[in-house]
């Protein structure tokens, strides 16, 4: 064993400098996936101490790789997150089922990746009995389950969840659509658990939990950290207050008229992250005590008014997150840029049509270019404007160097906006953001010429997704896109309506990419011949026809919803898919191979 | 749920697979079925099968309409859809078609999909024309009716006028989440208290 053993140290130190001991040591500190990567492909010594060190591994698409073929890489695995439908999902713009199931992916964790103890599946389908399989096989070790964004489960599912996994830390549901049948499983949870430290089930529109529930918990987890549940009165949830002694963070609500007010409300001393559903300008001042502690504010579904957010924001000076709707204004944004040095992370998203009708609940150049020089720390920025100049984006760039997410929307409200296009502005935030490895921009007819998507393509060196919508003039403009964006993975194009066959040529010049989703696609008319040049061998490619939906909304009225066309394509190891719904049509490459 | 998936064989390379699952080679009838002449929506099949039987050449002297041919014709309930999602046409891949095609150069499939079944027939191109015509009169102004001519397919004009409203005015998306909460408040505001509604 010595001689062998001396052996093997010496052809693999000869070949890498490090033998396997030193490597080993030093593998543990690489957390990083990209670095891991790199690592795996030096020789197949260290492509093996990877696959048995890494901890973690990201999945992006499920169906990119089976079950299966991560196992054999990884079969010590202790955490892993899968997203399964399009970004899209989000915005209702994808069919239900049209796939991503986990059942494949729960059976092979049972049956073999006896190391996992963190499981986070995102904008997936998954079944009752899917959490049972999880429940049962997994249940001792699992500390940490996170359903984000999913659906096809019901309460029961999560009774199983409650009964079997007794020791997690996390459990996340937020934004998963559950079909509620009691509340028991909450109850569960509470009757077995007392180590729970994050607890989400925020926007779930689950109505049956009980807050004594909540209150049980409160007191026998005594890290509970972080509570974010669906609707429930907070004038019930003052006893859960006073037993989440150390509580940070909280997400919750509503608020209803009461007569007496929420005087009677006090919120734990640890208290700095907060969402309040409902809140108005009568309850907010309720919170004005913790302003100052302030790390996280959610006001995306808060009832308050440009003035309302001004009062509140200029008391948080150590604010790092914040999350509302345009209603903030240029002048609320002007207090941001006073008052929230610290500021790291701002999203504002847009309110409905009806409202923002004064241009005082409106976000425009005025609010950018102070937000840009206040706020020098920020790094993630989404934000949807009403009107825009060339200005403020090279304010952006120029005071904004941490800046490594960027969204924008321009709001068709406006007829006309100040100062488009945009080509000089996009450019210059683009050269002075240097680590940038999101983007997105979304405008009108008119936003930006073919050199401005150019531009894009050309200083666009680290950003690694894109999302491009109303953009350029023609397909010349994609094509000089193509030519640039050296490390774009995934990219999403909506309105643009450039033809297939610029798609193509795009998609082969993309170097990195490995993930293209297209809006609004012109699918399946008489040219669509060219989408032959985009087969490629491993490439799926699925198609969604442009589809009609009724639906009834909230409100009881029928509405009839047009959706476009879209194409998604993707490099898979696995070949074309089967689980689609009938909406889809595949194009298969595979063929050739025989 | 049905296996209604299209693989489109490119290359021409379908009977060069034998090693073929029988999934596969089920997949591969429906494709040749198909074929590419499109399909109709909203055109009762009953009323096709009189049009073909009543001008059909049937060489095997048969009145059934359903060809006994290698392939088979068949009709199958589809899976319940919510609506009826309109069937468009398939991309135009003629070389294969004509590789793939075991009907002959007169007779091709046409597919109808109607009230959650599918009926497929095999039919010369003028009968097929005859039939579209008719289902044309038959809906009076329906503009589902695909043109059978599939050197010049252009969408049918329902999903034509579908493109048409989308293309250039893509409304401007917002999550899902946060369009809940907008419905939500504007039911709050519509209601004086909550007890009231």
């Amino acid at each position: 064993m010595g001689e062998n053993y001396n052996e093997l140290k010496k052809s693999t130190a000869s070949q890498t400098g490090l033998t396997d001991v030193v490597l080993g040591w030093v593998i543990l500190y690489i957390d990083d996936p990209e670095d891991r990567s790199a690592v795996s492909l030096v020789c197949r010594r260290w492509y093996e101490l990877d696959a048995l060190t890494r901890k973690h591994v990201t999945v992006a698409l499920c169906y990119t790789t089976s079950p299966e073929r991560l196992r054999r890489r990884f079969p010590h695995l202790e955490s892993l997150k899968l997203k399964g439908k399009p970004r899209a999902a989000m915005f209702d713009m994808i069919p239900e089922d049209w796939g991503g199931y986990v059942t494949p992916w729960v059976k092979e964790i049972a049956e073999n990746l006896t190391c996992l103890k963190s499981v986070h599946f995102r904008r997936m389908i998954v079944n009752d009995s899917d959490l049972e399989v999880l429940g049962r096989s997994r249940g001792e070790v699992l500390r940490c389950l996170k359903l984000d964004k999913c659906s096809g489960f019901s309460t029961d599912g999560l009774l199983h969840v409650g009964r079997l996994c007794r020791q997690l830390r996390t459990l996340f549901l937020e934004d998963s659509s559950i079909i509620e049948k009691d509340g028991r499983w909450i109850h569960e949870i509470a009757m077995n658990n007392s180590v729970l430290e994050t607890l989400n089930f925020y926007m779930t529109d689950l109505v049956k939990v009980s807050f004594e529930d909540l209150q049980l918990i409160a007191r026998n987890c005594r890290n509970l950290v972080s509570v974010k549940i669906s609707d429930c009165e907070i004038l019930d949830l003052v006893g859960f207050f006073h037993a989440a002694a150390v509580l940070e963070e909280f997400n919750g609500g509503p608020f209803y008229d009461q007569p007496d007010g929420y005087a009677a409300v006090t919120f734990p001393s640890r208290l700095c992250r907060l969402g309040l559903t409902y809140m108005g300008k009568n309850e907010m001042p309720i919170v004005f005590p913790f302003a100052p502690l302030f790390k996280e504010l959610d006001l995306l579904y808060a009832l308050l008014d440009t003035e309302d957010h001004c009062l509140l924001i200029q008391r948080c000076p150590n604010l790092e997150v914040l999350k509302t709707r345009n209603v903030i204004g240029d002048r609320g944004l002007e207090v941001v840029a006073r008052s929230c040095k610290q500021l790291k992370r701002l999203r504002i998203e847009a309110d409905a049509e009806e409202e923002g009708m004064e241009d005082e609940g409106l976000v425009s150049q005025t609010g950018l270019m102070a937000l840009a020089q206040g706020c020098l720390k920020l790094e993630h920025l989404a934000v949807y404007v009403s009107d825009i100049t060339n200005a403020s984006l090279e304010y952006i760039g120029t005071y904004l160097k941490n800046m490594c997410d960027f969204r924008l929307v321009l709001l068709d409200q406006k007829e006309r906006i100040t100062d488009l296009p945009l080509d000089k502005g996009v450019r210059a935030l683009l050269r002075g953001c240097g680590k940038l490895r999101r983007f997105a921009l979304h405008l009108r007819p008119g936003g930006l010429t073919d050199a401005g998507l150019g531009y894009i393509g050309k200083y666009s060196w680290n950003i690694r997704w894109m999302l491009l919508g109303y953009v350029g003039e023609s397909d010349a403009g994609l094509l000089e896109f193509s030519k640039g964006c050296p490390k774009l993975q995934k990219l999403e194009i909506g309105g643009c309506f450039f033809s297939e066959h610029a798609l193509a040529a795009a998609m082969i010049r993309l170097t990195s990419l490995r993930y293209l989703w297209v809006l609004g696609y012109r699918e399946l008319s008489q040219s669509s011949r060219d989408l032959l040049a985009m087969a490629r061998l491993f490439w799926n490619i699925e198609l969604v026809p442009a589809r009609r939906v009724v639906k009834t909304d909230r409100v009881g009225e029928v509405v009839v919803v047009e959706h476009p066309g879209h194409l998604l394509a993707y490099y898979s190891l696995e070949g074309p898919r089967i689980d689609f719904p009938d909406l889809i049509f595949r194009l298969n490459y595979q063929r050739i191979l025989v | 749920m049905s296996r209604a998936s299209v693989e489109l064989d490119f290359f021409g390379m379908e009977e060069q697979n034998c090693c073929k699952s029988r999934f596969q080679k089920s997949l591969d009838r429906r494709l040749s079925f198909r074929g590419l002449q499109g399909a109709l929506s909203k055109v009762n099949p009953e009323l096709i099968k009189s049009v073909i039987a009543s001008g059909l050449k049937n060489p095997q002297g048969q009145d059934n309409v359903y060809q006994m041919d290698s392939n088979k014709s068949f009709s199958v309930p589809s899976s319940p859809k919510e609506t009826q999602s309109l069937f468009p046409a398939l991309p135009l891949l003629t070389p294969a078609a004509r590789a793939t095609s075991e009907n002959g150069p007169e007779k091709a499939p046409l597919t109808i999909f109607y009230n959650g079944t599918v009926s497929v027939f095999n039919v010369p191109r003028d009968k097929a024309e005859s039939i579209l015509k008719l289902a044309v009169e038959v809906e009076g102004n329906s503009k589902n009716v695909e043109p059978i001519d599939s050197k010049v397919a252009s969408p049918p004009s329902d999903r034509q006028q579908l493109l048409e409203t989308l293309n250039g005015d893509l409304p401007i998306a917002r999550r899902k989440s946060l369009q809940r909460f907008l419905e939500k408040r504007k039911e709050r505001m519509t209601c004086a208290s909550p007890y009231a509604c």
